[in-house]
């Protein structure tokens, strides 16, 4: 792994690895690519809906969501992303964005120029099908959301949330301790999951008193990992983790 | 659809002269839609037609692929309508999608080893199975294929953000109302929809798990735009009578369906 020290990307290759290998050739061209490092502030839009995709961004640390609002003004958050993740990995090939993407927390980003991406991905089949496995997750992320929300119970909507987002953290390797900071506030918490802050607040508190999770703030502990996904309905099935970048962290 | 469609049984293997004759039913609607935004060349539409394929011909409500199984075809809707879904533990199921002809059913199938989701025939319906290795080929090739394959494949995450939005955000009427735009939209798209008319095969209870709801409140709700004279719907066929005002009850904007990529 020498060949990728020292450049940013090497987290995006290190993400896209968990679904699909690359050659040394492909993590090289990966590498080439031509990007800016920008910081982002809180509340930041990487892209807004309606506007042109003319970047993509690579979030190298803090954390991102999608959302769209409704034309009452509600907003729905559809997707959280952790520091490896593509932001607009989504948006290749259309005209226009169909959603918004911000910043949850002070972040950096890496910037990649889209058309530099779309040439990446169309002139290199493996390059090309590791990228489009990238998007497939996450349309299958998606979808697992339309049942969260579609079809589970409030307590179990959140738990889900929760294992969801540890999960994706463990397999980055970004949470060794088994310790996570969540940097949701119970508002977006709320639109996250369809529900009101108020009804997250009372979830949130009911599992910790069923002593499934420890919450200090934004620092949350599972007590009880297989209670927790239990009550959350969690498979990781959908997440198509497979085990190229060395095997999973075992949750604790 | 009707051109070229004869019903075989699933798993009957039409014969390389068979399938010539056969060629445009399967491609015409794909090339429609892909038409409307990637050019392709004469050798990518030669490629395309040179793929093996056999027509499946499915019952109503028979699975097309289910979660946790492996995949090895991946499947285009020739006739009829299809849907996905998801159960939860308890079996509640949610549908994540409905697919009209022309659309693929399970491309990410082609890249990901287990599928996780399941697929069912809403009415009869017939698909062109095309095994996922000949597809992968194909993909690999031909850098135009790619792009339509991964432009479908964004659009269906777009429709699927959309739902994420429609339950979590709207209430009972503009759930409905949303998920009934959009359908006519797409089949409008499609070339299938007649004006404001189109073929409305799906159940209440099919409606009430698209949507979130029990199949007592959908029936409510649909009861109610009809009565408000927005919408006609007997016996598989709905009929737009206020597209404006189904729009409005909906919050319906087109921008997710990238009809113009």
């Amino acid at each position: 792994m020498d060949l990728v020290r020292d450049n940013p990307l090497e987290l995006l290759i290190r993400k896209i690895r968990t679904h699909h290998p690359l050659t040394v050739e492909d993590q090289k061209r990966i590498l080439d690519l031509p990007f800016k490092v920008r910081t982002l502030e809180p509340q930041a839009y990487s892209i807004r809906e309606g506007d042109r995709p003319e970047r993509c961004d690579i979030l190298l640390s803090g954390f991102a969501f999608r959302h769209k609002l409704t034309g009452d003004g509600s907003r729905q958050i559809m997707a959280i992303h952790i520091p490896g993740e593509a932001l607009d990995f989504q948006n290749l090939f259309l005209e226009e964005s169909d959603h918004n993407v911000q910043m949850l927390t002070r972040a950096v980003v890496a910037q990649i120029p889209r058309d530099a991406l779309e040439k990446l991905v169309l002139e290199n089949p493996n390059v090309g099908r590791a990228v489009l496995v990238f998007t497939l997750v996450e349309a299958s992320i998606f979808r697992e959301w339309v049942l969260n929300i579609g079809r589970r119970d409030a307590r179990s909507r959140i738990a889900h949330l929760l294992c969801e987002f540890a999960y994706r953290v463990n397999a980055q390797g970004l949470a060794p301790s088994g310790i996570y900071e969540l940097p949701m506030t119970q508002e977006q918490l709320a639109d996250a999951t369809g529900l009101t802050p108020v009804h997250v607040n009372r979830v949130l508190q009911a599992l910790q008193r069923d002593g499934l999770m420890e919450r200090d703030r934004r620092i949350i502990r599972f007590v009880d990992w297989d209670a927790m996904r239990e009550v959350g309905d969690f498979n990781a099935r959908y997440l198509h983790a497979r085990e190229f970048q060395g095997g999973l962290i075992h949750l604790g | 659809m009707k051109r070229g469609v004869r019903e075989v049984s699933p798993r009957t293997v039409i014969t390389r002269r068979d399938r010539r004759l056969d060629q445009s039913s399967f491609l015409d609607p794909v090339l429609r839609r892909w038409g409307r935004t990637v050019s392709l060349t004469d050798q990518d539409k030669e490629a395309l037609a040179a793929l093996p394929w056999t027509r499946r011909v499915y019952p109503r409500d028979a699975y097309l692929a289910r979660e946790g199984e492996p995949t090895s075809i991946c499947t285009v809707l020739l006739g009829g309508f299809a849907f996905r879904q998801k159960l939860v533990s308890d079996g509640a199921r949610q549908i994540i999608s409905f697919h009209i002809p022309g659309e693929f059913l399970d491309l990410q199938n082609c890249l990901l080893d287990v599928a996780d989701h399941n697929v069912q025939a809403l009415n009869r319906a017939s698909v062109a199975a095309i095994p996922k290795a000949a597809l992968l080929d194909l993909m690999t090739a031909r850098a135009n294929i790619r792009r339509a394959i991964w432009l479908d494949t964004l659009i269906d995450s777009s429709i699927f953000r959309e739902w994420v939005v429609n339950l979590g955000r709207r209430d009972a009427r503009g759930r409905i109302a949303h998920l009934l735009c959009e359908l006519a939209d797409r089949l409008r798209a499609a070339g299938i929809a007649e004006g404001e008319a189109c073929d409305f095969p799906l159940t209440q209870e099919q409606i009430a798990d698209a949507t979130g709801l029990t199949a007592v409140h959908t029936n409510r709700t649909l009861q109610a735009l009809r009565k408000d004279g927005v919408i006609s719907l007997t016996s598989s066929r709905l009929v737009i009578l206020d597209w404006n005002r189904l729009v409005e009850i909906g919050d319906f904007n087109e921008r997710y369906l990238h009809h113009s990529v």
